[in-house]
């Protein structure tokens, strides 16, 4: 089964193989395959997670935010504290192929918009967006004209508003109001939830709460419990009057557990799935 | 057609007042509409019979009950998902790779044992999905999980077919199926102990697979 | 969706005709049974290998058979092909990977955790692959170890890598689809040790410590090597950062 993207050249590789690229044959800003993305570099910038270029031709340099030359790019672009170590910069000029842990990944262009996106699943975006971290932990912000790549598990679904959402399936939404919990009434009351709410047993899932979106705008969805790396954010500083401040291990985000080194053995069992 | 496959680990179920599903916990991503999920204390129609099964058998998988109006979309961990329709036949399968079915469906209970004796037994030790099965018969469509994807195999009575137990998802038609050591078999130090035992599965139907020796 | 039946439409293209091609070998590709049984090896899915056999031999990844019909004997390889300095070397390095072989008449279906299924169509030249990465040869195909020095240690996982070669097919896995890149002289390729698959061809490999990436990375671990390949040949990379499918971390 040949890919639809791309085509055979001559060489090493037979016909009816699968396709071969190099520099020429790569698409400039797009999937190669569902899982692989290839983005261009012509003396550009993109702010790019740790460990998600899995190959590249041409002649790049690779800086972590920390760096001070790229004070000034991350002052207007990145605002994420949380997450300055998981990023770099990657510059210089050739084409680089990004992917993340054989799932799907996808480009999305913004022009003058704002998505939210669930932090673990956003592996590059160019500068010219602002990253910023949303109120709902978890979730990251991006704001302005631009392109970003984000991962999903399995193809990403566009839902129009109103509907109800585990939160686990959601990857994001573009322009809707903040969504708001709907807990099941029915089910919380029964002799279940009853059950539950008493020893703490079954945890929650999808079909007692959800996220509700009502309004215009776009809610994407994944088939996803656990898989994606989570990665706490919109957790605020401990201030007074700012909600959630202070309760930084509340929310979904609570599966973070502390900090993820990449190599490390959760990753495995992430994409397996275990 | 209950089942849309939207894309390979996401359906689309349309509810309609009258018609209910019956889903595994956990499985619902997203609804419209007004939908309400119910947890099955009994395990759908099978009573306390398959209530007890399921407990002696590990498989604690409770069932949600979905009935409104509106549309639901089910996947569950980032598996594929794969619909069997179902027309007057039975389908055997391991109770936790449900993810959803027709509440047109009979549900039941499977001895797997039964038919293996000893043999049997020892299959449900080997992959660990214990020794019962859920069947479920009718006519109604069916939507499983699996690692991976599945393929089906056709059984025909000249062609028995040998499945790894532990990437066996299920089978339908009429089937027997007993645990059958190849020749040379054992010798292999294979990954889980399970690879010295194959499922042999011989009459006619069809037996699906999945692309991974991992079970759910 | 729904399964393919084995033996349909979608046949095996080994649609391989170049140059110096095997009359035998073109006969091959239409049916079997001539001069030399080839197993045949078509993809049922992309996840999924099926091979008909009319009485050949294949090598598989020990453990990797979901399923059969037909009459299948399996053997144990020990001594064989690859000899037995190159299974003590496996052991030595903690490669842990065993090779059986199937030999029979019916369709063998391989599968290793769902991951992605390429074939690999050699005439004549050589394929360095992770040994964890080869799901299956043409028994007719000689497999052997090779030193790749430090990739392997950077990576933890062993330094040694499978070498197949010889005309035939082999199948080799990787966690999800694998790209292939062209290496020529003009265009060397720089790739992550973790996404690394197999590669075949005239390739120089160097491993870089690529400098400003380890400064800011270090304390990841690994993530500071890249390999560099230089030549003319092609190299597999598989779209996910670390190479885990049924390797050590």
């Amino acid at each position: 089964m040949s890919t639809p993207y791309g085509t055979p050249g001559p060489g090493y590789g037979t016909p009816g193989g699968p396709a071969v690229f190099d520099p020429t044959t790569l698409p400039a800003d797009d999937n190669v395959t569902p899982y692989t993305f290839c983005v261009e570099l012509k003396g550009s910038q993109w702010f790019l997670q740790k460990g998600k270029m899995i190959a590249y031709y041409g002649s790049m340099e690779f800086n972590g935010i920390g760096h001070g030359r790229l004070d000034r790019l991350v002052r207007t672009s990145f605002h994420s504290p949380l997450h300055a170590s998981d990023w770099v910069v990657a510059e210089g000029s050739g084409k680089m192929l990004l992917a993340d842990r054989a799932f799907d990944v996808n480009s999305y262009d913004l022009e003058d918009g704002n998505l939210t996106i669930r932090s673990g699943n956003l592996l590059a975006f160019q500068p010219s967006l602002a990253l910023k971290q949303s109120i709902v932990p978890g979730f990251l912000t991006l704001i302005g004209t631009g392109k970003f790549v984000a991962a999903s598990n399995g193809p990403v679904v566009f839902m129009e508003p109103p509907i109800r959402v585990d939160p686990q399936a959601l990857a994001g939404w573009a322009d809707c109001p903040s969504p708001c919990h709907h807990y099941d009434h029915g089910y919380m009351t029964g002799v279940m939830g009853g059950l539950r709410a008493l020893t703490g047993l079954g945890g929650a899932s999808g079909e007692e709460h959800q996220f509700e979106f009502v309004g215009a705008g776009t809610v994407l969805l994944q088939s996803t419990e656990t898989l994606m790396a989570e990665q706490a954010t919109g957790a605020v500083p401990p201030d007074a009057g700012v909600p959630g401040s202070g309760a930084a291990h509340t929310g979904p985000s609570q599966v973070a557990g502390g900090q993820r080194l990449p190599g490390q053995l959760g990753d495995l069992q992430r994409r397996f799935g275990l | 057609m209950a089942f849309r496959e939207i894309n390979p680990k996401m359906v689309e179920a349309t509810v309609m007042p009258g018609q209910k599903l019956f889903s595994q916990r956990g499985a619902m991503l997203a609804y419209k509409g007004e939908v309400s999920f119910t947890p099955n204390m009994a395990g759908g129609q099978g009573g306390l019979l398959s209530m007890i099964g399921r407990r002696v058998a590990d498989e604690d998988t409770p069932l949600m009950t979905v009935e409104g109006s509106g549309t639901v979309l089910f996947g569950h961990g980032g598996h594929h998902v794969h619909v069997i329709n179902l027309a007057g036949d039975t389908l055997c399968v391991e109770a936790d790779r449900l993810l959803a079915f027709e509440g047109t469906l009979q549900q039941g209970t499977m001895f797997l044992g039964s038919q293996g004796g000893v043999m049997g037994m020892v299959r449900g030790q080997i992959s660990g999905q214990g020794l019962f099965t859920t069947t479920l018969k009718g006519h109604g469509a069916v939507a499983v999980m699996a690692h991976g994807g599945v393929f089906e195999i056709p059984i025909t009575p000249q062609r028995p077919v040998h499945v790894d137990p532990q990437a066996y998802v299920a089978h339908h038609g009429d089937v027997r199926n007993k645990l059958s050591t190849a020749l040379g078999w054992r010798d292999m130090v294979g990954r889980g102990s399970g690879e010295a035992f194959q499922l042999e599965l011989s009459g006619s139907g069809a037996v699906y697979v999945q692309a991974s020796e991992e079970k759910l | 969706m729904g399964g393919r039946r084995p033996g349909g439409p979608e046949r095996a293209s080994k649609g391989a005709v170049r140059g110096d091609v095997h009359l035998w070998e073109l006969l091959a590709a239409g049916a079997c049974g001539y001069l030399r049984c080839v197993a045949m090896f078509r993809l049922q899915g992309s996840k999924v290998l099926a091979v008909d056999m009319t009485g050949d031999a294949v090598k598989a990844k020990n453990g990797s058979m979901v399923a059969y019909d037909g009459q299948m004997a399996f053997k144990k390889m020990s001594g064989g092909g690859e000899g037995l300095r190159g299974m003590v070397t496996r052991r030595l390095t903690g490669e842990q990977m065993t090779v059986m072989e199937v030999k029979g008449h019916g369709t063998c279906w391989f599968a290793d955790r769902a991951a992605e299924i390429n074939l690999v169509n050699l005439q004549g030249d050589k394929l360095y692959v992770e040994s964890s990465n080869l799901l299956a040869t043409d028994a007719g195909l000689r497999t052997g170890t090779s030193f790749t020095g430090l990739r392997g240690a950077s990576q933890g996982n062993g330094l040694f890598t499978t070498t197949v070669e010889g005309h035939g097919q082999a199948a080799i896995v990787s966690d999800g689809p694998a790209v292939v890149l062209r290496v020529s002289p003009q265009y060397p390729l720089t790739v992550d040790p973790g996404a690394y698959v197999a590669h075949q061809g005239n390739l120089r490999q160097s491993f870089q410590s690529g400098v400003t990436f380890r400064t800011l990375m270090g304390e990841g671990g690994g993530e500071a090597f890249q390999i560099r390949f230089e030549g003319d040949g092609l190299v597999y990379v598989q779209p996910s950062e670390r190479n885990t499918i049924a390797g050590e971390v």
